[in-house]
């Protein structure tokens, strides 16, 4: 692998990391399977896109890529405590309307960032090569972003987020609206979602409505590999593990497709993709049956 | 101090599975009074729990706690009067939480949760102080989940957080149920002990007809959604398990009792 691939995935495992948190924090902390980010994702990069080429500042059009995922999980949220739809098809709704919506945002099917500012731009001139500047600023903000969000999920206000998921029953019993924590905590994680598709455009310079599909998938197997190789109960440090695996993923996948004598093209990437989180699902299963094999020896 | 005129509750309304599990419960609790319920299974106990607490709406009648009728209020919103502890020691805590975490999931309960910190030092401390007079040495493991204690330390715990928070009532569903007879004994002197100190209108279903009569001040027995007795000061001193089923079988119109559960303990 070369250092522009090394770094390139690196990059690429920063700006999906954001996705991880997300997914984190819908699948782990709310125990919500919310399948939206297929739609939230290239939502972010299309509304991002669409400001910087009217000139908006690079950093409030990722804002409002955040706040455009946000609202996005926020429909699905309400589509399941208000009108009782289950989760998963809640999501898979709001994820299909969004590839229309996305059109209608670009008003085609991809967009070009040439010429625009980026809240990369700034940072290219310092004397750094490009490949190493645009991870870094990347982990910066990543860091940023995991920081905050365990601050938030240690404060009163997380905290009954995070019994929302695990109890419902008890945590209503506690005085907590499950209904609202459900609501923010799905529109929170699709507004990463949103932020990370923005970053996506940014760094890859492009918006195209179809780099949606299978966000989940990845977001899932960082969440996956991350818990695998940092198997913490620390809020702050299953958070790093998000990034870990998302970076740790993006490299293996580097790793599969460059190596000549598998013989993988790039189009196989979906299907590396998926064995690997099965593959990381099924792993610890077999741990434990083996351990439970030799105990009772 | 509870008021309650005429609850009805139907479940499966208009189905064959319909059933009037409330059928016009008409009570007044004085404030501090520990009254023990009992009744066979399907009696209405845990509904009659359940439409004070809010997860079961009343489709008639009236509900007030201190004076501010809740009859409409879900759960949520009556958790700021109502305190619970649940049959299920599962069921009241949450258990990939630290016992912290609960502790202070239940502190807040009733309250706006902000973005402050939910575990500051000094609330931690008073956490400390407050498990370690339950005597089961848990001051030490203030770190450990939930789900690590056994079903009567977690009662105990849930006692204890019950009465973290201000409340008007506390609400005992078989909370001893599941334990063992010696753990059982131990929350029950717990139960005792906060519902003493803290002052709680309290409210304990329990199977054990044996308990109801040595715990509290009142005791009412449920039967097809009605109180069919209720007793309290010196006719209840005087009570035995064996009047209490001779009672129980007369207001059942001389009935034999059939439910094996209600003669143990």
């Amino acid at each position: 692998m070369s250092e522009i691939a090394l770094f390139g995935a690196v990059e690429i495992g920063l700006v999906y990391a954001l996705v991880a948190v997300g997914v984190y924090l819908s699948f782990r902390v709310l125990d919500f399977p919310d399948l939206t980010v297929d739609g939230s994702f290239p939502l972010g990069a299309a509304v991002c896109a669409v400001l910087l080429i009217a000139g908006v500042n690079p950093w409030l059009a990722s804002l409002a890529a955040g706040l455009a995922g946000a609202a996005a999980g926020l429909v699905t949220a309400v589509l399941n405590v208000r009108f009782k739809i289950l989760h998963l098809l809640a999501s898979i709704l709001t994820m299909i309307a969004l590839f229309s919506v996305n059109l209608r945002v670009m008003g085609r099917p991809n967009v070009a960032l040439l010429m625009q500012d980026t809240v990369l731009t700034p940072f290219y001139g310092l004397g750094l090569p490009d490949h190493i500047v645009r991870p870094l600023v990347v982990l910066v903000i990543v860091a940023a972003v995991v920081l905050l969000l365990a601050r938030f999920l240690s404060s009163e206000y997380g905290l009954a987020m995070r019994a929302t998921g695990v109890n419902a029953r008890m945590a209503r019993a506690q005085g907590i609206n499950t209904d609202a924590h459900i609501c923010s905590g799905i529109a929170l994680s699709n507004g990463l979602c949103g932020l990370a598709g923005a970053l996506f455009a940014q760094t890859n310079g492009f918006a195209d409505v179809t780099t949606g599909i299978g966000t989940i998938v990845v977001g899932l197997a960082a969440v996956i590999v991350g818990e695998t190789v940092l198997p913490a109960r620390a809020l702050l440090l299953a958070l790093v593990g998000c990034v870990v695996g998302s970076i740790l993923y993006r490299l293996a996948v580097q790793v599969a497709l460059t190596a000549d004598v598998i013989g993988l093209q790039a189009s196989d990437l979906n299907l590396v993709t998926a064995l690997l989180v099965a593959v990381a699902l099924i792993l610890p299963r077999l741990k434990g049956k083996s351990r439970a094999v030799r105990a009772a020896r | 101090m509870i008021v309650v005129q005429d609850i009805h509750v139907t479940f499966g309304r208009g189905t064959p599975l319909e059933k009037h599990a409330l059928r016009g419960i008409d009570l007044t609790i004085p404030e501090g009074e520990f009254v023990t319920v009992i009744g066979s299974n399907g009696a209405g106990k845990s509904t009659f729990l359940g439409a004070l607490a809010g997860d079961v709406l009343a489709e008639q009648g009236r509900i007030a706690i201190d004076e501010c009728d809740v009859t409409r209020w879900d759960t949520p919103k009556r958790a700021g009067l109502v305190a619970r502890v649940f049959q299920d020691p599962l069921a009241g805590t949450c258990a990939t939480l630290t016992i912290e975490e609960n502790m202070a999931l239940a502190a807040a309960r009733g309250q706006r949760r902000g973005l402050g910190l939910a575990l500051a030092s000094e609330r931690r401390n008073g956490f400390r102080d407050r498990i370690a007079a339950l005597g089961l040495g848990l001051e030490n493991r203030l770190h450990d989940r939930m789900g690590l204690l056994s079903g009567g330390q977690r009662q105990a715990v849930s006692l204890l957080m019950a009465a973290l928070a201000g409340s008007k009532i506390l609400l005992l569903d078989e909370h001893t149920a599941a334990l063992d007879p010696a753990t059982a004994d131990f929350v029950l002197d717990l139960t005792r002990r906060i519902v003493r100190d803290n002052r709680l209108t309290t409210l304990m279903v329990t199977h054990s007809m044996r308990q109801a009569l040595d715990y509290g001040d009142r005791t009412l027995m449920l039967h097809e959604g009605r109180v069919v007795l209720d007793v309290s000061g010196t006719t209840r001193a005087g009570l035995d398990v064996p009047h209490l089923l001779a009672l129980f079988a007369k207001q059942r119109g001389g009935a034999e009792i059939s439910d094996d559960s209600l003669l143990i303990g």
